[in-house]
């Protein structure tokens, strides 16, 4: 077993950014391991790009410490660069150069050997070749998105870094991309963090996930497992109060459906495995079940929950 | 440094910035050159329609000493516009095209990148010097003005040149305009600012110690009866610059780049 295997490629603790009061990434702690494709979720503002930046030394923590690589990024440390590739934001490229000369302004900066072969692997990776020789003010968004993507991969990384991915990129776009990062992290055992708004494609690419909201890591996620995790018991009554009163006497955690009126909801696992005994209890108690439904959420759902309970 | 050196050359090479910045300095040269056929014979220009029937023209005498003095004023006062724009476009387009966040987490330093983008300022400025020097010297040759020798002309582009240094070296605070201001708009007032601070502060007699002043009255723009800065004016000019150039540089380093 390599040092790989057992040291995080990327390890966050207790990072947190104040701007004055407001606090952008508040107590965020995680490991992403060698291989992983590590997805954050959340929306808009919850802390993404914030804490991305922070991964990579752009914005300095406020408290709590950043390993990436091995390297203390947030004591200054800037070694692990050289073999991390980012794309952070909207794409952005200088607009008076072409794309080739876009990606060998990068490969000089990054100090390759070789820099022209290495640029003409990746925009054929990439497929910018019909742009190759086109100005980038000339791209369309899509294009421009793949020239950051050929950015972060110049070098090929063993760490990449994006922050939404397949923004602007149509639907064969974002298979293609999907299918790269799978392909890198596979067969290269590249290291990928990502988030992304896309949740559906998130499912289909991450190994692990993690939902962010205001500034703090809510959970994380295997969605291979998310079904065990999803399964939620819903439970109406003709008095949900008196219900959850009963439940929560039987050591049950109840929560108000997330639509007014529409119940109550129980994540606990022996619950939704035996709704028969939920239902049991509430007849004995005087307040029998009008429904009981064992409903499977999606990420998008769960997702939503997760948020609303978050701000509740 | 050397790759940042390249990056940044291969971006200014692409950009108008070398022919607007040079077109400006030839239109400068060509203007002097103009004011001293004027000034050689206003009889004749009278009669060309150059010159109002009215118009006087006094401060500046028509030979060579006096159009060579009069081409470093130019260099002084345009120099702080050129050369200001050439730093404020070198950082702030950085930010304004989004792309200063693809130069912050490489093999190559910040550091380097900054230093890089100094070092290209630095030496676009001293060849657009030269350029206006030796414009200068070939339009004043048809002009038959008295007084040429090799030490005057030696003398006149040195001070030319030294005259744009001064003025280069007190653009480097507008880097730090554009990078902390995230774009041109704060680099362009602060360049105004000091420019119009420059002339009030000049008037007031007190410009040998305000550093935007100095390579005005280096160059002799407040005419032959003045006495040139002394060292302190010149060592306060190296302390913006050297500011300048400090700041910009922890900026980049230090700042939250959270934009």
């Amino acid at each position: 077993m390599g040092d790989s295997e057992r040291v995080p490629t990327i390890e966050a603790a207790g990072l947190t950014k104040r701007y004055g009061e407001v606090v952008a990434v508040d107590e965020v702690g995680l490991q992403v391991a060698s291989g992983d494709i590590y997805a954050l979720v959340g929306l808009n503002g919850a802390g993404k790009t914030t804490l991305i930046r922070m991964l990579l030394g752009m914005i300095a923590p406020t408290r709590g410490t950043v390993r990436v690589l091995g390297a203390e990024v947030s004591a200054g440390d800037r070694s692990a660069w050289a073999r991390t590739g980012y794309l952070i934001d909207t794409p952005a490229a200088y607009s008076e150069l072409t794309v080739r000369e876009n990606l060998h302004l990068i490969a000089r900066l990054r100090r390759l050997p070789g820099p022209a072969a290495r640029v003409g692997e990746v925009i054929h990776r990439l497929a910018l070749t019909p742009y190759a020789d086109r100005r980038a003010r000339t791209l369309s968004m899509g294009n421009a998105q793949r020239l950051a993507l050929a950015k972060a991969l110049i070098h090929r990384p063993d760490l990449l870094i994006l922050d939404e991915p397949v923004n602007g990129l149509d639907p064969a776009g974002v298979v293609e991309i999907r299918n790269l990062l799978s392909g890198l992290a596979r067969e290269h055992g590249t290291t990928v963090l990502l988030s992304s708004h896309l949740l559906g494609e998130v499912t289909r690419l991450a190994t692990r996930i993690a939902v962010i909201h205001n500034g703090r890591l809510l959970t994380e996620i295997d969605p291979h497992r998310l079904h065990g995790q999803t399964r939620r018991l819903e439970v109406a009554t003709r008095d949900d109060a008196r219900a959850a009163r009963v439940l929560a006497e039987r050591g049950l955690s109840p929560a108000p459906a997330p639509a007014p009126g529409d119940g109550l909801v129980l994540a606990e696992e022996h619950a939704v495995e035996h709704p028969d005994r939920i239902a049991t209890a509430l007849v004995e108690a005087g307040c029998p079940p009008t429904r009981l439904v064992v409903r499977e959420e999606d990420l998008e759902q769960y997702f939503l929950r997760l948020v609303g309970q978050a701000d509740a | 440094m050397r790759e940042a050196l390249l990056a940044e050359l291969l971006k200014v090479r692409r950009s108008l910035m070398p022919w607007l910045t040079a077109g400006t300095f030839t239109f400068v040269a060509a203007v002097c050159a103009i004011f001293m056929f004027i000034l050689a014979d206003p009889a004749r220009a009278r009669a060309l329609g150059l010159l109002g029937d009215k118009a006087q023209l006094s401060g500046a005498a028509a030979d060579w000493p006096g159009y060579l003095a009069l081409l470093a004023q130019a260099t002084g006062v345009g120099g702080l516009i050129i050369f200001g724009t050439v730093v404020t476009w070198l950082f702030g387009r950085e930010f304004s095209d989004r792309t200063a966040k693809d130069l912050l987490a490489l093999p190559t330093s910040r550091g380097a990148v900054v230093a890089a983008k100094f070092a290209v300022a630095a030496g676009w400025a001293v060849l657009l010097a030269l350029w206006t020097a030796v414009l200068g010297l070939l339009a004043g040759i048809p002009l038959d003005l008295p007084g040429a020798s090799s030490a005057v002309v030696a003398g006149g582009v040195a001070r030319i040149v030294v005259t744009a240094l001064l003025t280069l070296v007190l653009t480097t605070p507008f880097a730090l305009a554009a990078s902390a201001g995230r774009g041109y708009l704060p680099a362009v007032g602060a360049m105004f600012a000091a420019m119009f601070s420059a002339q009030v502060i000049a008037a007031l007699g007190y410009g040998a110690f305000f550093p935007y002043s100095v390579p005005g009255l280096y160059a002799g723009i407040a005419g032959p009866g003045h006495d040139p800065p002394g060292p302190l004016g010149h060592l306060l000019v190296l302390a913006v610059g050297v500011a300048g150039v400090a700041a910009t540089t922890i900026w980049w380093k230090r700042a939250d780049h959270d934009r």
